[in-house]
């Protein structure tokens, strides 16, 4: 049974670490990840950057030319201009869809990964204890509570441990973020104090060389 | 004339002889901003066409209709046959005036409309530019029906048009919905609103369904007759000017957005001053119209592009509009030695 105990946590651990950090920042990650794979998917993106660059070209080219004077070369550009925008819009708009698609698959997996995979196992062992307090140590309503909905009663049930460990989790991701925020704080603190110090000497040395001037 | 031989080995030659001699076509739109010379170009093309085809007809839907002022003689709404002509007619549709008449039609229970009623008043009016379309898809239909070898539009200024090209693809797409819905929702409808399918306005659910889907039927057909090179083109008309040319552009490229063919381009109202002139503006303008007649050439060099001079009286009346329909075929030849 501790390969499970450990499983619980480290899922918890897992759902935790993925609320934090958001899952759209997630999502982003790994399309990235994805669309810098050497597959057909990042040379339309190479193509895309390719188009854009041609365009911003064209761009600049046509504004910097009168469409008074040179209106035959300017209107040739306009034309230029025009396609390369129609092909980037359409390019963006498959690339997005992509993106939905992609974006909609990775979500599915992750939840299934994460919630669908904790509510799968709260099911499957709930009717299994995770292990059994020592009689006596707590009264009969805590054990009841313990062991709910459906483990036998005197032992821990998975529900009970799964909020243990999201207890635990936060409570010592709760320490770390306040323990990070103590020392970046004291950190800059310190710096803003080294800051000023070089800036405080030389309009000393300044000051005294004026006065020597003087 | 042997100047102009020679011209059509390295460019296009700058008449319209090609519109003369494609037999094929049968509708020519001709367009532009407004006061570059549209009504008087549409009008010595019908003319020179008239000379050519079996029957002609010219067809203003500019709403300030010139074509009574071109002739000097009133047209209306029926095609009448233009004085001095045998096969050349000509009439003039108000887009915006005529759905007014179909609804007047329609509520005294004849005309096109007849039996749709307030329904059909609720559609044109919350459907933008449906109105036109509608008046334009009737006309189209009435014209069809004349067996005219030709029909020559002298469209409204720019805008205008091509909002008149671009809406039987939105009303399509918009009647073929409500076609569908009445026919998955139709037998629903009956059953509320009794066994003869009266609408609370006294319309009809069905008879109006068949309505629309006959209106669309004529639209998509014109949609694919424009659509079409052999049976269709558009002559566009400008003045060496930038915005006009400016205008032009937009449009040509617009056109070539909705598939319809354009090969032709009229410059109109170009100043030859004779040599030695002591006119400043003319010379001026000349020398500003020579700028953009040069980029003209050089942008459109797959067009033919015809140069109409500037005359000293208006072009009005049969004589003068045959007159100045020669140099849509003979190239103007500038008074020699001026700038």
């Amino acid at each position: 049974m501790p390969s499970l105990l450990l499983t619980v946590f480290l899922l918890q651990l897992a759902i935790h670490l993925v609320n934090t950090f958001g899952a759209s920042s997630i999502n982003t990650l790994l399309w990235n990840l994805y669309s810098n794979l050497p597959i057909s998917k990042s040379e339309s993106s190479a193509e895309q950057r390719e188009l854009k660059s041609q365009y911003m070209k064209v761009r600049k080219e046509m504004n910097a030319i009168s469409s008074q004077d040179e209106f035959a070369k300017w209107a040739k550009l306009r034309r230029q201009h025009d396609k390369l925008l129609e092909q980037l819009e359409k390019n963006k708009a498959s690339t997005d869809s992509t993106r939905a698609t992609f974006d909609s698959a990775v979500s599915t997996l992750r939840w299934l990964g994460t919630n669908g995979l904790r509510m799968f196992l709260q099911f499957w062992y709930s009717k299994q204890a995770m292990f059994w307090i020592p009689k006596g140590w707590v009264p009969y309503y805590a054990e009841w509570l313990l062991s709910f909905p459906r483990a036998p009663l005197g032992s821990i049930s998975i529900q009970a441990w799964f909020l243990a460990c999201t207890a635990i989790i936060i409570l010592v991701s709760d320490a770390l973020v306040a323990i990070v925020a103590l020392v970046a704080g004291l950190g800059s603190g310190t710096a803003q104090k080294a800051k000023k110090e070089p800036i405080a000497v030389p309009s000393e040395k300044a000051g005294s060389k004026e006065k020597e001037e003087l | 004339m042997s100047s102009a031989i020679i011209n059509v080995d390295d460019a296009l030659e700058p008449t319209l002889q090609s519109i003369l001699d494609q037999k094929t076509l049968r509708w020519i739109f001709v367009g532009g901003k407004g006061g570059v010379g549209k009504t008087t170009t549409s009008c010595s093309l019908a003319i020179q066409l008239a000379r050519v085809r079996r029957s002609v007809l010219l067809i203003s839907t500019d709403p300030a209709h010139n074509l009574s002022d071109a002739f000097s003689q009133k047209f209306g709404k029926e095609a009448r046959l233009v004085n001095g002509f045998t096969n050349l007619s000509a009439m003039e549709i108000d887009p915006n005036g005529s759905i007014q008449e179909l609804i007047g039609q329609a509520e005294e229970g004849e005309g096109p409309a007849a039996g749709m009623g307030g329904m059909m008043q609720d559609l044109a009016f919350a459907i933008p530019g449906i109105d036109e379309a509608m008046s334009f898809a009737e006309v189209l239909k009435q014209v069809k029906s004349l067996s005219y070898e030709t029909i020559i539009f002298d469209t409204a200024p720019t805008g205008h048009t091509l909002r008149f090209l671009q809406f039987p693809s939105v009303l399509e797409k918009a009647l073929a919905k409500v076609s569908q819905l009445s026919t998955q929702f139709g037998p629903m409808l009956n059953g509320l609103l009794g066994a003869n399918g009266q609408l609370p306005n006294g319309a009809n659910l069905p008879e109006m369904m068949e309505k629309l889907e006959s209106l669309r039927e004529t639209i998509s057909e014109v949609n694919t007759q424009f659509k079409d090179e052999n049976l269709t083109t558009f002559v566009c008309v400008c003045i060496p000017e930038f915005l006009s040319l400016y205008e032009t552009e937009r449009m040509i490229q617009e056109l070539a957005g909705y598939h319809i063919d354009t090969h032709c381009i009229v410059v109109n109202q170009l100043l030859f001053p004779k040599a030695g002139s002591e006119c400043e503006q003319c010379n001026a303008r000349r020398k500003m119209q020579k700028k953009y007649l040069e980029q003209i050439e050089e942008l459109y060099d797959e067009f033919n592009v015809v140069k109409m001079p500037l005359l000293v009286e208006e072009v009005r009346g049969k004589e003068r509009l045959e007159k100045f329909s020669e140099m849509l075929i003979h190239p103007y030849v500038p008074p020699a030695g001026g700038l």
